[in-house]
C-alpha cells in the first residue's frame, strides 16, 4: 500500500500528552483563559484536525500558532483533535451588553449562522462550536473573514461574512459568547 | 461576440466583483450556497452536505471487498493515504498526478509493483480540483487560476515553480473548483460553475470555457451548465460529453443530474430556466420555454452527483466495453434516501444515443451508511481502471480476467 500517511485510529491519551506543549496558550484542557486565543474543548474532531492542517500547509496563519502546528503529523492532528473533543468545555469570562446580545441573537438568525453552526450554535463536524468562545477571539476572527484573509476549508464563511458591518461583528460576538458552551452532539 | 470581447468581460466581473455576485454589503445575508432555493417547509430539514473528513482512512478500515463489480471483474485497493485524492491524471513517464479539493494538495503517487509512494508536490492551493498533463507539463486548476509545472516529473522532490497560464477568472468559491482536461484540438478546458444553488448566473458564469494551452484564446464552449467537474470526448466522433450536477431543494426526486454531448460550440444546456431538460424552474422559469436549450442525453439521476466521465480505450475489458462512458458518482446529500455512491456506465449506440445505462462498480452506500464516495476514474496503461475515493483517501483498481 502507500508509504505516505499510514492513517490509525485516534488515540485520547497519546493526545493528552502531544497537548502539553499547547496548555501553555490554550489551557491544559483545552479552556484558554488568555483574551484572543481560542478554547478548543468540545470542538468537534473534524474542526480542531482541519484547522491544525491549514496552520501546517500556511492557509492559515498567526504568528503564535503556526510554529505550534509546523512539525505536527497527521496522526498527531487526529490524537490532539480527539483528546479536545472530549474535554469538557467552561463558559470565557466576558463583559457582554444586553441590548448589543439582543441584537446578535437577530442577526445569527438573519445570517443563517445556525444553518451551518446549528441550533445554539454548538458546532458539528467540520464547522466549530460558537458558543461561549471568547468574545475578543470571535471579533478577530469575524473581522478577518470579512477581510477575506481567514483562509477558510470551502469559502463557505467568507462568503457568510461578508454583508457583516463592524456594528454586526460587534454584536454577533457578544451573542455567541453569552450561549453555554454545550459540546458539539 | 469576439473572443476578445469575451475575455474583456471575464477580466472586468474578475476584478470588480470578486465575491460580488453573492453578496453585497449591508443587506442580509443570502442563505449559505448549499441551503439557497431550500423552501420554507423545509427549514428545518437536517439535510446538509455530507463533511469531508480531515484525514485519510487506514487501510484496514477500506472495507474494499463491500464493492460489488460485473462478474469477471476484480476490485483491489490500489493506493491509501491520500487525503481527499480527486482527479488523476498520468505524466509522460508514469507517474500518476492526483489532485485534490478542500486538503489543497496535488500528489504524484509512483507505482512501485506491489506498493505505491505518495509525494505531496504542491499544498495550501485554493482547492486544485483540476489537473491535466501534456508534454512533460502539468497543469493544475485552482478556483480562480490555472498554472504549470514544467518539466515536474524530473522534479518530483523539489518541484518546480508554479507558472500562471491563465488567471482572469471569477474568485466565487462556490462551484469555483474546476475540471480540467486537454481536448482533441489541445486546448485547456474547463468549468465555471454557478456561484449559487440556484440564481440567474452573471454570464461569465455557469459554462464549460477553453483557452490554449498558453493562456491565450479564452471562448466560452457551453452555456447554461450548472456546474460540470467532469467531461471526456468521445474515443471516435470526438465530441465532448460531460456530467452536470443539477440544482438541491426541488424535491426527492428531482431534478435530475445530467450527462450530455456539445456536438457544437455556444448551445445553451438550460441553467437556471429549465432542469433536466422538462421542467421549468418554479422561480427563475416563468416565461422561458424548455424547448429553447439543449435536452440531457441522459437524466442520470436526481442528487447523485455526477462527477467523472470517461470513455474506455483499453484492451483488458471485455470488447463490448470499448468507447462505453463511466461516470463515477460521488453520491447525494440532498435526499432522505441517499443515491450514487457509485460508478455507472453509459453505452451509446450507433446515433450516438444511450442504449443502456447499468451500475458498473457499487458498494461504497451501505444501507444509510457511505464509506465512501467514487469521485473519478482513470485508465491504467493496462486497460484496468483506477477509481478514486475522496472521502476515503483512498485509489481502487478494477481489473478483468479473461
Ligand atoms: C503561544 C501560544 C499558543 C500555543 C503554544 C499554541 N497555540 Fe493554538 N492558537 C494560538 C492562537 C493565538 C490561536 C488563534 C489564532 C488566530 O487568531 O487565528 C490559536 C488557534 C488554534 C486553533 C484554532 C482554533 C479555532 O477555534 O479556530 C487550534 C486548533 C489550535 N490553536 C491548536 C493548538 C495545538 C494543538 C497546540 C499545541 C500543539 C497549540 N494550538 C499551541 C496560540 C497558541
Ligand atoms: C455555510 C456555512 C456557514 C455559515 C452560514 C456560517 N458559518 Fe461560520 N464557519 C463555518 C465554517 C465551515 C467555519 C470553519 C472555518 C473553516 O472553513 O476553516 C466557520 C468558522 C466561524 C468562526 C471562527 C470560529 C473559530 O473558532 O475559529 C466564526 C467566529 C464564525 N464562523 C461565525 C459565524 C457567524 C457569526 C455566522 C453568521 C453571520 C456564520 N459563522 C455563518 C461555516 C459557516
Amino acid at each position: 500500500m502507500a508509504a505516505a500517511a499510514p492513517a490509525r485510529a485516534a488515540d485520547l491519551e497519546a493526545g493528552r500528552q502531544k497537548s502539553e506543549p499547547c496548555k501553555a496558550c490554550h489551557g491544559a484542557d483545552g479552556n484558554a483563559s488568555i483574551p484572543g486565543t481560542p478554547s478548543l474543548a468540545g470542538q468537534p474532531v473534524f474542526f480542531t484536525h482541519w484547522q491544525l492542517i491549514k496552520f501546517r500547509d500556511g492557509r492559515r496563519k498567526d504568528p503564535q500558532m503556526t510554529p505550534f502546528a509546523a512539525n505536527l503529523t497527521d496522526a498527531d492532528m487526529a490524537d490532539l483533535a480527539a483528546f479536545y473533543a472530549a474535554q469538557r468545555p467552561t463558559p470565557r469570562p466576558a463583559v457582554t451588553d444586553p441590548p448589543k446580545v439582543a441584537a446578535g441573537q437577530e442577526l445569527a438568525q438573519q445570517h443563517h449562522c445556525v444553518s451551518c453552526h446549528r441550533p445554539g450554535l454548538v458546532g458539528h463536524e467540520q464547522i466549530p462550536r460558537l458558543a461561549g468562545q471568547d468574545l475578543a477571539y470571535l471579533v478577530k476572527l469575524l473581522r478577518a473573514f470579512k477581510a477575506q484573509t481567514a483562509g477558510d476549508l470551502d469559502g463557505t464563511m467568507t462568503t457568510a461574512a461578508q454583508p457583516l458591518s463592524e456594528e454586526d461583528i460587534q454584536n454577533l460576538a457578544h451573542y455567541m459568547a453569552t450561549l453555554p458552551p454545550t459540546p458539539s452532539r | 461576440m469576439p473572443r476578445i470581447t469575451l475575455t474583456l468581460l471575464v477580466v472586468a466581473v474578475a476584478l470588480v466583483l470578486g465575491f460580488g455576485p453573492l453578496v453585497q454589503a449591508q443587506q442580509p445575508a443570502p442563505p449559505p450556497t448549499w441551503k439557497q432555493g431550500q423552501p420554507p417547509s423545509m427549514a428545518d430539514s437536517p439535510l446538509a452536505p455530507i463533511a469531508q473528513p480531515p484525514g485519510p482512512k487506514a487501510p484496514g478500515e477500506i472495507p474494499v471487498d463491500k464493492i460489488k463489480v460485473p462478474a469477471g471483474f476484480k476490485v483491489a485497493l490500489w493506493a491509501s493515504g491520500i487525503n481527499n485524492a480527486r482527479v488523476m491524471t498520468w505524466g509522460d513517464r508514469g507517474t500518476l498526478f492526483v489532485s485534490s479539493r478542500v486538503a489543497g494538495n496535488v500528489y504524484a503517487v509512483l507505482d512501485k509493483g506491489s506498493t505505491r509512494e505518495v509525494k505531496v508536490i504542491a499544498k495550501g492551493l485554493n482547492m486544485p480540483n483540476g489537473v491535466a498533463f501534456k508534454n512533460g507539463t502539468l497543469y493544475i486548476a485552482e478556483i480562480s487560476r490555472i498554472t504549470k509545472m514544467v518539466g515536474i516529473e524530473d522534479k518530483l522532490d523539489n518541484p518546480p515553480p508554479m507558472d500562471v497560464v491563465y488567471e482572469t477568472l471569477p474568485k466565487d468559491l462556490p462551484h469555483g473548483w474546476k475540471y480540467l482536461a486537454f481536448g482533441p484540438d489541445g486546448k485547456l478546458y474547463f468549468n465555471i460553475g454557478a456561484p449559487c444553488n440556484i440564481c440567474i448566473p452573471p454570464d461569465t458564469h455557469a459554462n464549460i470555457s477553453r483557452v490554449n494551452a498558453d493562456g491565450t484564446g479564452f471562448e466560452y464552449v457551453a452555456h447554461g451548465v450548472r456546474n460540470s467537474v467532469g467531461f471526456d470526448w468521445h474515443p471516435v466522433t470526438k465530441e465532448l460529453y460531460f456530467a452536470t450536477h443539477a440544482r438541491d431543494w426541488l424535491g426527492e426526486d428531482m431534478p435530475s443530474d445530467r450527462f450530455d454531448v456539445a456536438s457544437k460550440k455556444g448551445l445553451h444546456f438550460g441553467f437556471p430556466y429549465c432542469h433536466q431538460g422538462d421542467i421549468l424552474d418554479p422561480e427563475f422559469g416563468k416565461g422561458k420555454s424548455c424547448n429553447d436549450y439543449v435536452k440531457p442525453l441522459l437524466k442520470t439521476g436526481p442528487h447523485v452527483a455526477g462527477n467523472g466521465v470517461e470513455f474506455y480505450t483499453g484492451s483488458m475489458f471485455p470488447s463490448e466495453y470499448q468507447n462505453r462512458a463511466f461516470l463515477a458518482q460521488r453520491g447525494s446529500w440532498n435526499r432522505t434516501q441517499k443515491i450514487g455512491f457509485r460508478v455507472m456506465m453509459v453505452t451509446l449506440d450507433a446515433k450516438g444515443g444511450v442504449a443502456k445505462y447499468e451500475p458498473f462498480a457499487e458498494g461504497w452506500l451501505q444501507g444509510d451508511q457511505v464509506w465512501g464516495r467514487p469521485v473519478y476514474t482513470q485508465q491504467m496503461k493496462d486497460g484496468s481502471l483506477l477509481i478514486a475515493d475522496d472521502y476515503a483517501g483512498a485509489i481502487y483498481r478494477v481489473s478483468y480476467q479473461r
